[in-house]
């Protein structure tokens, strides 16, 4: 082994004790409330009051049970479940569809476009929110799923076009020339070539627009009035208003709230990492 | 010809809908906003044209400031916070510093999937004054009496929501990095370990000056974020106490839904876009002093 690479190791062996006690710290505090919560659910109120840490006795699912009926959640979690899966859907077909056009079509107008929706990603949603709340009412959407799927459809659009672009853009000219040449239409190409070649993007898109949709508060807050088309997050939140006095039902409701989210991600880790590196700005 | 139209047709097809969708949600309501936020309106009758007063009004009302100043922090805390440490954590992981590495990668990203309204709640619980600090100072201090009441005290109440923000927003800062860093060539790196470089070195000298556009790309994104955190504040205090937790996106909620000023709320909203601008406009010609530097 030559010098310099034993001093490098020397210099390491300072760095690695460094990590380690950084990453625990790190890793205890993100995971600790998580746990403490989950534990915590398991609990009755009263043993909640007396000793804030201690383990669960026994598993007290009576908690589970009560916030699940009082907190309505079997209905905010199906509502959820339409909102996030229907916009997830319309967004990522728009955003492929366009993509397309934006990527191959050549027209000095994709430019303009493009940089429409890319300024998109910096405009947040309240500041749109009191337009958007007029225009609904107006047009008699408001307090309709419709009026809720709009905006969210809207505001997942700006990131999708940005992934769908970049990897459109990446295709060969040859795959989709062969195509036209086999007389082929434009829409025909886009449905048999350009859609199957797209399918790691789509996957990727796919994820992102429904952990974002999932976890959308505001719009359904604004736009809805109506119990029956509130959201988990919505719901959720004016349960935890009204329950606050149960520490055991609010902690069950909050699990119930959490454990699909995370479900979702164990599963889908990997696509979402390399959204990450797609969506990585290219020097 | 025939060709020609088909394609025109086909792309109208393909990019229309998207745009109508974004024109109808965002570019539209943007302008609509504009222009209501020279009006006084109340959302019935006809908006009356009452020019920059709404912006007067706004930059001296109190309650606007301190939404600024809370707005500010949450940026302070984005950059100076988030992006350092989730660089830190993703370099870490990145040069396999740690066994594991995939473990904590998972664990320290989890947060960011739980939803703000839960995140809320959950800390809410914790810092309550029968909470979790409270119990574990009255062990830590042996002062069985003592209550953590942080939301009850205006000037601190801010704190608490900025550790949360660090808490739940850092992972999806290491996790870009990481994406990133993995694109630089591991040759770099071996290479500068030949000529004798330190790890800090490496870290200094070889892979930050490579991140710096990502670094930079990134701010920008945490410094639109930062400004549209409303969610997490909103369920966690409402804006209180007597609204010394508001952030501007509260600010604008109230005044708007609450005390149907629609006319000063868009005026507000629209004071979010301009804000935005300017801070990433800032920030844009830092980077570019700074690339000038390097090269």
């Amino acid at each position: 082994m030559s010098s310099t690479s034993l001093r490098h190791r020397k210099d390491m062996i300072a760095w690695r004790v460094f990590s380690y006690i950084f990453m625990a710290i790190f890793t205890f505090l993100a995971v600790a409330p998580l746990l403490w919560l989950t534990y915590s659910s398991l609990k009755p109120h009263p043993a909640i009051v007396r000793n804030i840490f201690a383990l669960p006795q026994e598993f007290y699912f009576t908690n589970y049970i009560v916030a699940w009926q009082r907190g309505q959640l079997g209905m905010l979690i199906s509502n959820s479940v339409f909102y996030s899966v229907v916009a997830t859907a319309i967004t990522v077909v728009l955003a492929l569809m366009a993509g397309y056009g934006l990527a191959k079509f050549g027209y000095r107008l994709s430019g303009l476009i493009y940089t429409f929706f890319i300024m998109g990603l910096l405009v947040t949603a309240h500041s749109v929110l009191v337009p958007l709340f007029v225009m609904e009412t107006r047009m008699g959407i408001a307090d309709t799923r419709f009026g809720v799927l709009l905006p969210y459809v809207g505001f997942g659009l700006p990131f999708m076009i940005y992934l769908a672009t970049s990897y459109i853009r990446g295709i060969p000219d040859a795959l989709e020339e062969s195509a036209r040449i086999d007389g082929a239409t434009y829409l025909q190409t886009f449905w048999h070539v350009i859609r199957p070649i797209s399918a790691p993007v789509v996957a990727t898109m796919t994820i992102f627009a429904f952990l974002a949709n999932w976890n959308e508060f505001v719009f359904v807050f604004v736009l809805t009035s109506r119990q029956s088309l509130r959201s988990l997050p919505v719901g959720v939140n004016a349960f935890a208003g009204g329950m606050s006095r149960d520490y055991g039902l609010l902690f069950a409701a909050l699990v119930i709230a959490t454990i699909p989210m995370i479900l979702f991600y164990l599963f889908f880790h990997e696509q979402l990492k390399r959204g990450f590196a797609a969506g990585a700005i290219k020097e | 010809m025939n060709s020609l139209a088909e394609k025109r047709r086909a792309y109208a097809v393909l990019v229309g809908p998207a745009v109508l969708v974004y024109a109808a949600v965002i570019l539209f309501p943007i302008l609509f906003s504009f222009t209501l936020g020279f009006t006084r309106w109340s959302g019935f009758g006809t908006p009356e044209w009452i020019g920059l007063q709404n912006y007067t009004r706004m930059l001296s009302d109190p309650a606007f400031r301190i939404g600024l100043r809370n707005n500010m922090l949450i940026v302070v805390v984005s950059v100076f916070g988030q992006i350092p440490f989730g660089f830190l954590l993703a370099y870490i992981i990145y040069r396999k510093m740690v066994g594991g590495h995939g473990f904590f990668e998972t664990v320290i990203f989890l947060p960011i999937t739980v939803s703000a309204i839960v995140v809320a709640k959950l800390w809410n619980q914790i810092f309550s004054p029968a909470g979790v600090i409270t119990q574990l100072m009255r062990l830590v201090l042996d002062e069985p009496r003592y209550v953590f009441a942080v939301f009850e005290n205006r000037d601190m109440a801010i704190y608490p929501i900025l550790a949360v923000i660090f808490w739940y927003y850092t992972g999806i800062y290491m996790v870009i990095f990481l994406a990133n860093l993995h694109k630089i060539s591991p040759d770099v790196i071996e290479a500068s370990i030949m000529d004798g470089a330190k790890e800090h070195q490496i870290l200094f000298r070889v892979i930050l000056p490579q991140m710096t556009n990502i670094v930079f790309t990134t701010a920008v994104f945490a410094i639109a974020g930062s400004l549209r955190s409303f969610d997490l504040i909103f369920a966690m205090t409402g804006g209180g106490p007597a609204r010394y937790t508001e952030v501007i996106a509260i600010y604008m909620y109230f005044n708007t839904f609450r005390y149907y000023n629609y006319g000063y709320g868009s005026a507000v909203s629209m004071m979010i876009v301009f804000l935005s601008l300017g801070l990433i406009t800032m920030l844009m010609g830092v980077s570019r002093r700074f690339e000038r530097r390097y090269s």
